[in-house]
């Protein structure tokens, strides 16, 4: 398969996910649409690496897995703390600065 | 032809996996009887008769089958499963009713392809090693696929859609992702000490000698890591001393209490594949495969062959052991497990890895 | 045959990750994020990038997404949201196909159309990360160790109020 069949579906798994986060309330769905922006974007560093010959797009790749292990234990626990307070995950109900 | 063998050797480990999960089945019932002091099954076939002439030579092997209880756990449970109304709770939707166990079993039958389950052989010029997949990543292929076993039970507790269910989930997420530190640990040791992920080249680095005499298994080199390798994976098994999450004096049947019939049969299949399939990573990092010591396979078909049931020797042993610690000994409180897996496995996983990181560069 | 396994790959995980954002449930779009993780961990190995491959179900699908299923579960959402508006979506579709109109053409010319032999296996990338990247490999370690001090601190808080 050429590079810009894998790119282009990264872009569109990216956008998918961009949209996600802008269109749903749910915070959970929401970090998971996260996520799966960081996967399209492993995805093409993945493939540029292949088509480039230098592995270091896959040590980049890494360092987003990294990442993405600690943002969701992190973010996960903001979560649950935020649903402690406020008995709910959804963005709308999470309108007062001050409880 | 290369893919009649990849096909062949698909079919034979799928046999093997089968096998093991079916004799697994088997001991679990009457073992567990004889440990109880009961008789166990020894009806169902024991006085069969028949007025067909041809089958009269085969009914006393069906006999002695009936009263061994082979008949009864092999034929007589599967059907009945086969029969049984599949009952669903309220207001869950059947395609993840149905889902769970099959997330539970499929990773465990996955994971057996990187089980080579015989030494090297050549038939009819056909170079074959008997292993359907040689992978890159090789155990961390196993290690994965252990790693998504947790969907299945997880799935299924929440599918129940009644509190006992769940927390049995919930008990087995937790569990099974704690318990997989100190595994993933004690499998790091092993792969530093024989330099390689494959698992057909970490048997062969177990066929020498240690100081002339000793076999240079991995028990040998590595008993710390053996130690937390069995614990560990049995935590990852769910069955006693482990069994929280399915804990029947606290939670009915903790996961699998809305399931029964051929889903519950299947999750049964799935735990009992788990076992052997613990039991033949063991044998394999850490009691040499099919390795005898002193003992040299030719490369024929009929060396392979003994290879082949050296190694399911060995695998069963390891089953019936651990299916004989699952009903010796009592379940532990949550807090000790959770104790256990952190602040004593992990620890002294974290620990020997160091330890043999340092011997490893030293030598 | 290649082919097809990649068209397979891609487009279950295009459906997974629609998926995702339109399922009212929680929970189901955590399984379709499951699943687009190993359509993606597919599409890593058939770059041979076998590690990334194995890590990427290790760590996402085997740990993150465990995570998340446990919390969902946890907190009993059982999704009374509504759905997320068909229009917004066939509008991102547009942006996207325009976007990719733009981008295609440009990375032929640059890239060709045969990859490397470059295979991303655990030595290479091993050997990689403990010589030159030795540095954000440790780096990396300190952040999973300050997220999990961080995790627990935030959720420990609320108990110590309360005592």
């Amino acid at each position: 398969m050429p590079l810009n069949y894998y790119i282009v579906l990264a872009t569109i798994l990216f956008s998918i996910g961009m949209f996600g986060v802008i269109l749903r309330k749910n915070t959970i769905v929401m970090f998971m649409c996260i996520e799966m922006m960081l996967n399209a974007v492993n995805l093409s560093f993945v493939a540029f690496s292949k088509f480039h010959g230098n592995l270091e797009g896959q040590i980049g790749v890494f360092f987003i897995m990294v990442v993405a292990a600690a943002e969701a234990s992190v973010g996960l626990a903001i979560i649950i703390s935020v649903f402690r307070a406020i008995v709910s995950v959804e963005t709308s109900d999470s309108n007062e600065l001050k409880l | 032809m290369e893919w009649l063998i990849l096909f062949l050797k698909v079919f034979v480990v799928f046999q093997v996996a089968q096998g093991l999960a079916s004799l697994c089945v088997w001991v679990e019932r009457k073992g567990s009887a004889l440990i109880q002091d009961r008789i166990g099954a020894n009806r169902a076939g024991a006085f069969a008769q028949t007025d067909i002439l041809l089958l009269k030579p085969v009914m006393p092997i069906i006999r002695l089958l009936g009263v061994l209880g082979i008949i009864n756990t092999l034929v007589c449970d599967a059907v009945k499963a086969l029969f049984k109304e599949d009952f669903l709770p309220e207001n869950t939707s059947n395609f993840v009713h149905s889902l769970a166990p099959f997330m539970g079993a499929f990773p465990v039958f996955v994971a057996y392809a990187l089980i080579p389950i015989a030494p090297d052989f050549t038939i009819a010029g056909y170079y074959i090693r008997p292993q359907v997949a040689s992978l890159d990543v090789g155990i961390l292929f196993i290690f994965a696929m252990g790693s998504i076993a947790v969907y299945g039970a997880t799935i299924a507790g929440w599918v129940g859609n009644n509190k006992f269910s769940l927390l049995g989930g919930l008990r087995t997420a937790a569990q099974m992702i704690s318990y997989e530190l100190a595994l993933g640990l004690s499998l790091v040791c092993m792969v530093i000490l024989y330099g390689t992920l494959d698992l057909y080249e970490m048997i062969e680095a177990q066929s020498t000698l240690l100081f002339g005499f000793l076999p240079a298994w991995g028990v040998f080199t590595q008993p710390i890591a053996f130690i937390i390798f069995f614990i560990a994976g049995m935590a990852e098994t769910k069955r006693a001393p482990f069994d929280l999450p399915e804990a029947e004096s606290e939670l009915v049947a903790g996961y699998f209490t809305e399931y029964s019939g051929m889903k519950f049969l299947l999750f049964w299949l799935g735990e009992f594949a788990e076992i052997a399939l613990l039991s033949a990573l063991m044998v394999i990092m850490f009691f040499g495969g099919w390795d005898i010591p002193f003992v040299h396979y030719p490369e024929t078909w009929w060396g392979a062959l003994i290879g082949h049931a050296v190694f399911m020797a060995k695998v069963s042993f390891f089953c019936v052991l651990q299916i004989v610690i699952r009903w010796t000994l009592p379940r532990f409180r949550y807090d000790q497990l959770m104790t256990m897996g952190w602040k004593m496995l992990l620890p002294i996983a974290m620990f020997n890895l160091l330890l043999t990181g340092a011997l490893k560069l030293l030598m | 045959m290649e082919d097809i396994v990649w068209y397979l790959l891609s487009t279950v995980a295009l459906l997974s990750a629609i998926a995702v954002v339109m399922i009212p449930k929680p929970l189901y779009s955590a399984f379709a994020l499951v699943l687009h993780m190993f359509m993606i961990a597919g599409l890593f190995a058939m770059l041979d990038a076998h590690f990334l491959a194995t890590a990427q179900i290790i760590v996402y699908a085997g740990a993150i997404m465990v995570l998340v299923i446990f919390v969902i579960m946890l907190l009993s959402l059982q999704g009374a949201e509504e759905r997320p508006s068909l229009l917004f979506s066939v509008a991102s579709f547009a942006i996207v196909a325009a976007l990719a109109r733009y981008i295609v053409p440009r990375l032929d010319a640059a890239f060709g159309s045969s990859g490397t032999d470059l295979a991303g296996t655990v030595k290479s990338v091993g050997e990689l990360l403990y010589t030159k990247y030795i540095f954000p490999f440790e780096a990396a370690s300190v952040l999973i160790m300050v997220a999990i001090v961080g995790a627990v601190i935030l959720s420990k808080r609320e108990k110590k109020d309360a005592a």
